[in-house]
């Protein structure tokens, strides 16, 4: 009979490699080919008024269908933020940054995007800020199209302003 | 059988199966099936008590992928939810359970899920055990196929009879608009049709295919406001084998077989040859005679009807291929199949399975009238 090995076998690598291809959907395609041209879509509840940015086909709210599209600022008040202190995988911006909430002008709820061109200690809730886009000819239809929010120096908006659209 | 609650299918909405939607998200594809089935049963998603859906996560691409669907399904106010990481069927089967219990009188199902996006063969590899099944490269085609060699050995079936279970699934499915294969093929087409696997041909095997579900259950007293003529459940249950596939007779399913026989005593029936239709989650012809043999009843014969929708054969769609079959006997017995009607139909029993080579068995017994009175 054959001696035992006399390594082991400890453990057993599993290389998984699954690849994806998302359809954007036609909703989602719209709202992103208007990036490029430095346009922000919404789809309005047919419902209840409420605008969603990005566009969904429905309202999770009301579960009305949200079919007409509208065009809403690329500005608007920073509504929760934090402050990033440790590194991101895949992420490579210099510590520390801003994730923040922002309520677009026109929108009832808000996205997530960095704020930058401002010390963090800076931002606050309520501050107004405006989307920095990537120059004309480097867009490509992504979220990655603005590059971040900056402020844009207006007065802060009062809480009451923004509090049901975090 | 001690009593039990009087639980009805009262609506079901599918999208058709298509290869791939272009154009819609899983969630958009369900989406509009939610309002159809909310539609159908004349109710807003505030008379609905529970949530639960069937997905795959690894379909999805995204951990947690299943969350998507809360924003379709009506989440809000915040409502009792459950995912389950198995055909949706199974899902229906834990609202039935929850019904059961007397917490819930209403439960929307849902089952989602685009397998175009990703690679549904390797993922459907990884069920395997990552140790001596997925290294050698066996799939769900690869494990039926060692199936279907271990069942015609046993039993001498041929090719020939493959070819005709498959072609009279073909010629069914070419009756009903919601599945993917919508042409029949005559068995000697089919006899041609070159090897996917041997011993399986590709005309012996569905493409697959991605749709949307959603199905409403009601128990007694709401059921029958909800919908004109409910199917009422008279027994299920489901059964689970070994995942170790040279540890199971593949040739048989014991699983089937025990789930089979405690749905059918659950429904005071004593025979599942009685019913007037079978809708089997049959991938291949020969997973069809293994599931008739576990019911014992006979593939060959006229009545029950087998699969008049034209079974998984025909549309395939992961996760909601055993729910589909559940809508199907609903519409069979709601007088709502249209053109692939079984005319009279009064009792039915929809299978759905999870797993290589039907490794878990879950069967439904359904009909016109209550069970328990």
């Amino acid at each position: 009979m054959a001696e035992p090995p006399v390594e082991p076998i400890k453990y057993v690598d599993a290389l998984v490699r699954l690849p994806y291809h998302y359809v954007a959907g036609d909703c989602r395609a719209r709202y992103l080919r208007a990036l490029k041209d430095k346009k922000i879509l919404g789809a309005r509840c047919s419902q209840t008024g409420k605008v969603f940015v990005p566009p969904l086909v429905n309202s999770p709210e009301s579960l009305a269908p949200t079919d007409e599209l509208v065009e809403i600022a690329d500005r608007g008040v920073v509504t929760t933020f934090c402050i990033v202190n440790i590194p991101v995988i895949g992420r490579a911006l210099e510590l520390p940054y801003v994730v923040a909430s922002i309520a677009l002008d026109g929108a009832d709820i808000s996205i997530h995007a960095l704020v930058q061109e401002c010390k963090p200690d800076e931002v606050r809730m309520g501050m107004r800020v405006e989307a920095v886009w990537k120059p004309d000819g480097e867009r490509e239809g992504s979220h990655e199209d603005i590059l971040h929010f900056r402020p844009t120096g207006e007065p802060d908006m009062p809480r009451d302003a923004f509090l049901n659209r975090l | 059988m001690s009593r039990l609650r009087n639980v009805a299918v009262v609506a079901f909405a599918q999208a058709p199966v298509v290869a791939r939607d272009e154009h819609r998200m899983a969630t958009e594809m369900l989406y509009p099936q939610v309002r159809r089935a909310l539609a159908d049963c004349g109710v807003e998603r505030s008379a609905i008590d529970y949530q639960v859906a069937g997905s795959a996560d690894y379909i999805d691409g995204r951990p947690f992928g299943f969350v998507g669907a809360l924003e379709v399904m009506g989440s809000w106010p915040p409502t009792q939810d459950l995912h389950l990481e198995m055909d949706a069927a199974f899902a229906a089967h834990y609202a039935w359970i929850r019904m059961q219990a007397g917490d819930c009188d209403t439960a929307l199902v849902c089952g989602h899920g685009k397998v175009s996006e990703g690679e549904p063969r390797r993922i459907l590899n990884l069920e395997l055990d990552p140790y001596y099944q997925a290294p050698i490269g066996l799939d769900p085609l690869a494990t039926a196929a060692l199936q279907a060699s271990a069942f015609m050995a046993r039993t001498g079936t041929t090719d020939r009879r493959l070819a005709e279970i498959a072609a009279r699934n073909r010629a069914a499915g070419a009756r009903n608009p919601d599945v993917q294969v919508r042409s029949s093929a005559s068995a000697d087409e089919l006899a041609r049709t070159p090897w996917a696997v041997e011993p399986l041909r590709t005309g012996y095997v569905p493409p697959l295919g991605e749709s949307a579900v959603a199905l409403v259950l009601a128990a007694e007293g709401k059921a029958e406001r909800m919908c004109d003529r409910p199917a009422w459940i008279h027994g299920t249950d489901q059964r689970i084998e070994l995942q170790t596939l040279g540890a199971r007779d593949l040739s048989r399913s014991p699983s089937a077989r025990l789930a089979a026989e405690r749905a059918l005593a659950m429904a005071g029936a004593t025979s599942a040859a009685d019913v007037d239709l079978v809708e089997l989650s049959a991938a291949t012809p020969v997973e069809e005679l293994i599931l008739c043999e576990a019911l014992g009843i006979d593939a060959d014969r006229s009545s029950p009807a087998l699969n008049p929708s034209g079974g998984p054969l025909v549309g395939h769609p992961l996760m909601m291929t055993g729910l589909i079959r559940l809508g199907e006997a609903f519409r069979q017995l709601a007088g709502r199949a249209g053109d692939h009607a079984v005319a009279g139909a009064r009792r039915a029993i929809a299978h759905a399975t999870n797993g290589h080579c039907l490794q878990q068995n879950l069967f439904w017994v359904l009909g016109t009238e209550r069970r328990w009175t």
